[in-house]
């Protein structure tokens, strides 16, 4: 593509000054489409609504007015991909309203000001170039997550941040300080022998350590106030729920046996077993581990199970107190933030629960780099937050995403292609090889009596008695010898419709599959009624063979028809009767061609009328006719009315005939004799004095009479 | 007759419309173009059949135009028409007429000596 292609603009207002004013502000950097009204905008937005960059759209319009368009855009989706900036002398706060709650993105005032509706364009248009850039950043993310495991956990533990009404940081400040303290640990000691990938687990874990608050209700959850005993009671469910959700939730990970085992084992203070180590079981280990134990106190008087010291996990106990952390320097509902010094002092100073010394020994001596390290955090998680409210959006199908776009597109295509199927009249049908199937649309089921789906088209019924197994056999055959370059071929035949048979002409187009060699997965087609087609051309093919000017056949259809005739026959009594006008040359020159055309006609018309439908009757070429004859008896008498009738009288001018008559017993049955023979005895009618007629006798081809 | 004096006599803001159009080129162009806007006569012709809906639209699209071009006078006539054929057919709508064709003659009528004597 030769540089970059220019935004397209519409521009959609029924005065063609306002249009051009704005094209003019608007400059060379734009491509500018216009309507001028409603309906024109609607036609160009069906059919571009994809490269549109924006539409400045006019309320007053004929026809359909903007209101009208910004329906049709909500109707079809398209408010959702294209900005609209309304225009508008009206400024009247009702239709302000109406247009922003039909999704216009901003207003123009007229009189147009050139730098603000430059500015507004400018702007609506970057601001939805962004959307749609961050759309697709955020797809990108959930792909790449949908292959992390992390997706899952992301959700569920924004489920609790939702529930909770807490700080979205929450959970990414938890992850980052039990990061942090895990790494601080194991630099201190050995004694857990903490592995990187144990600890980036942990931490992925660490988000779902409040996961049972969902199940915990909202009046309780959410309190503002001190919680009373009961309240507080069933608070602290959320940490046995939790860990029971996941043994529940991922039983292809983890089984009950082995969760009993290892609670015992924690409960010794062991470790997990190595079977578990690196396997999805032990990341849901690890989150249960934390989800049930986060509350637990190194002094053992914290709940559900009363652990003590390092019967706690340490996954748990690290999460414990970076959960306790987090909660001192955010606000909440009963306090505003402490500072960090804050936090750590009352923390070491045993204000808020009982920690293993290490872990506070972590703290103290790393407190400088946990507070710049969780306060640098802060803009790449407002980042992360920003993508995550939209994933949301994305994730609940709303926002406009892209996939949501693409299911309506689909949706779309599919509703407008069953809709012309049914409206056509046409016959369309599908086989798919692999299912042996075949569907018809309903039109074409209706026509030709078939299921609108049926199996086994070979052996069906109906398809046999519409085609004749040949006719299946043939489309079929056709079809399957194409190639996936040109996978189409036609088939002409007659159809058995329950009414009456007609021709159809039945194209195919083969789907081949991508495979080497490709195979034959079916076909689509179409059958379409040629019966009118076909009957015109036999119209036509009848002209082709008649003489324009008298209607009779011509000389070579003549003599198609003539053999064919002999040939059928050929015991029959045939006689060719070859006619003459005699003078015509000077009728024409006297009367003119014109008369002289009238002449021939009314010729043409006694010849027919003067023998049987049967018998063939030709114009061979300027003043000369024929007749083909099939007689019983008494050819002379026949030829003598004949020659009777032909001779008449056309307003004042007398019209006579010669003729010569050969036979079929004389000269044999070929056209080439008879014709001979009809010559020679013209020739000799001609010669004796018009207006009479000869026959054919062997003398005259002794005299040599030939011409 | 300059564009300033053309706007003068058709009783314009000549300042305004350079104000926001910002180029005079532009601003000539788009007042010549005004001759062969059609909406007045659509407007003359359609208060003539008394199809308020089509006077309506005439009416406004003659008002949008004069606001754009800084027409003051007609633009604020052709304000009042259009407020009086908003809902209902006006009682003085034979008044408002010639009213709005007065400004228009003078409006048009200032144009085109403009026009005749740059030449154009």
């Amino acid at each position: 593509m030769a540089g970059r292609d220019k935004l397209k603009i519409l521009i959609v207002d029924d005065s063609e000054m306002n249009r051009s004013i704005l094209a003019d502000m608007l400059g060379d950097e734009y491509d500018i489409l216009e309507a001028e009204d409603g309906v024109q905008a609607v036609g160009i937005l069906s059919r571009k609504s994809s490269e549109l960059a924006l539409v400045l759209l006019d309320i007053v319009m004929p026809r359909l007015d903007g209101f009208g368009v910004l329906a049709a855009m909500n109707q079809n989706g398209w408010i959702t991909d294209v900005p609209v900036i309304m225009v508008s002398a009206e400024s009247g706060s009702k239709q302000v309203e109406r247009a922003y709650e039909l999704g216009v993105t901003d207003f123009i005032m007229r009189p147009f000001d050139a730098l603000i509706v430059r500015r507004r364009v400018v702007n609506t248009i970057l601001l939805y170039a962004k959307q749609k850039r961050l759309i697709g950043m955020v797809e990108d993310q959930i792909y790449e997550k949908e292959h992390q495991s992390t997706l899952m956990i992301d959700i569920l533990s924004h489920v609790v941040e939702f529930r909770n009404g807490e700080s979205g940081l929450h959970i990414l400040h938890v992850r980052t300080l039990t990061d942090l303290l895990l790494g601080f640990l194991t630099a201190k000691t050995d004694k857990y022998q903490l592995s990187p990938g144990e600890i980036s687990m942990i931490s992925t874990a660490s988000a779902l350590h409040d996961i049972g608050k969902i199940a915990i209700d909202d009046a309780i959850l959410n309190k503002p106030g001190k919680l009373t005993n009961e309240e507080f009671a069933v608070m602290k469910t959320h940490t046995t729920v939790g860990a029971e959700m996941l043994a529940d939730a991922v039983p292809d990970y983890i089984s009950q046996e082995e969760l009993a085992r290892m609670r015992e084992s924690a409960a010794a203070g062991e470790k997990p077993s190595a079977a578990r180590q690196g396997t999805g079981g032990e990341l849901v280990w690890k989150a249960y581990e934390i989800c049930r134990w986060h509350h637990e106190r190194w002094d053992g008087r914290g709940y559900p199970d009363g652990l003590r010291g390092d019967q706690i996990p340490i996954a748990a106990q690290v999460v414990a107190l970076a959960d306790v952390y987090d909660a001192l320097t955010s606000t909440r509902v009963y306090k505003p933030p402490f500072s960090h010094e804050t936090a750590v002092e009352m923390i070491l100073d045993g204000q808020c629960g009982a920690f293993n010394p290490l872990l506070l020994e972590c703290l103290r001596d790393n407190s400088e780099q946990i507070r710049t390290a969780l306060q640098g955090d802060v803009a790449e998680e407002l980042r992360q937050r920003n993508l995550r409210t939209i994933s949301d959006e994305a994730l609940r199908g709303e926002g406009g995403a892209v996939s949501q776009r693409t299911l309506r597109l689909l949706d779309y295509e599919r509703m407008k292609y069953h809709f012309f199927a049914a409206m056509s009249e046409e016959v369309q049908f599908e086989y798919t090889a692999a299912s042996d199937m075949v569907t018809l649309s309903s039109y074409g089921s209706k026509l030709l009596g078939l299921e609108e789906i049926f199996m086994d088209p070979k052996n069906n019924r109906g398809l046999i008695k519409l085609m004749g197994e040949e006719g299946i056999e043939t489309v079929v055959g056709k079809a399957r010898s194409t190639s996936p370059d040109k996978p189409d071929s036609t088939t002409e035949l007659v159809l058995h419709l329950p009414e009456e048979d007609r021709w159809f002409r039945v194209i195919t187009r083969t789907v081949w599959s991508g495979d080497t060699p490709p195979k034959y997965m079916g076909l689509l087609g179409k059958a379409i009624d040629i019966h009118n087609e076909k009957l015109k051309l036999h119209e036509l093919e009848k002209k082709a063979s008649l003489d324009p000017l008298t209607g009779l056949l011509n000389r070579a259809s003549a003599r198609e028809q003539i053999e064919d005739r002999m040939l059928i026959r050929p015991e029959g009594h045939f006689a060719l009767a070859e006619i003459d006008i005699d003078n015509f040359k000077s009728i024409n020159d006297r009367l003119g061609h014109i008369f002289g055309d009238r002449v021939l006609q009314e010729l043409a018309a006694r010849m027919k009328h003067s023998v049987r439908s049967s018998d063939i009757c030709c114009r061979a070429g300027g003043e000369e006719f024929f007749i083909f004859l099939d007689y019983n008896t008494e050819i002379e008498r026949t030829v003598e009315r004949i020659h009777r009738s032909l001779c008449f009288e056309l307003e004042g001018q007398k019209v006579t005939v010669s003729m010569g008559v050969a036979l079929g017993t004389d000269v044999g049955l070929s056209y080439e004799a008879l014709y001979r023979g009809a010559d020679l005895a013209l020739y000799r009618a001609k010669n004796t004095g018009k207006n009479k007629f000869c026959f054919f006798n062997q003398a005259m081809l002794e005299k040599g009479e030939i011409i | 007759m300059t564009l300033r004096e053309c706007y003068d006599a058709l009783e314009g803001s000549y300042d305004e419309v350079v104000s926001r159009l910002r180029s005079e080129r532009l601003i000539q162009k788009f007042v010549l173009k005004f001759l062969d806007d059609g909406s007045f006569a659509l407007l003359e012709a359609s208060m003539a059949s008394g199809s308020r809906e089509e006077a309506f639209r005439a009416a406004h699209t003659i008002k949008g135009m004069c606001q754009n071009l800084s027409f003051t006078r007609l633009g604020n006539t052709a304000d009042e028409v259009t407020e009086a054929l908003r809902n209902s057919w006006p009682d003085n709508a034979g008044e408002l007429m010639e009213k709005i064709r007065r400004d228009y003659e003078l409006t048009a009528g200032a144009i085109r000596r403009f026009r005749e004597e740059q030449g154009l």
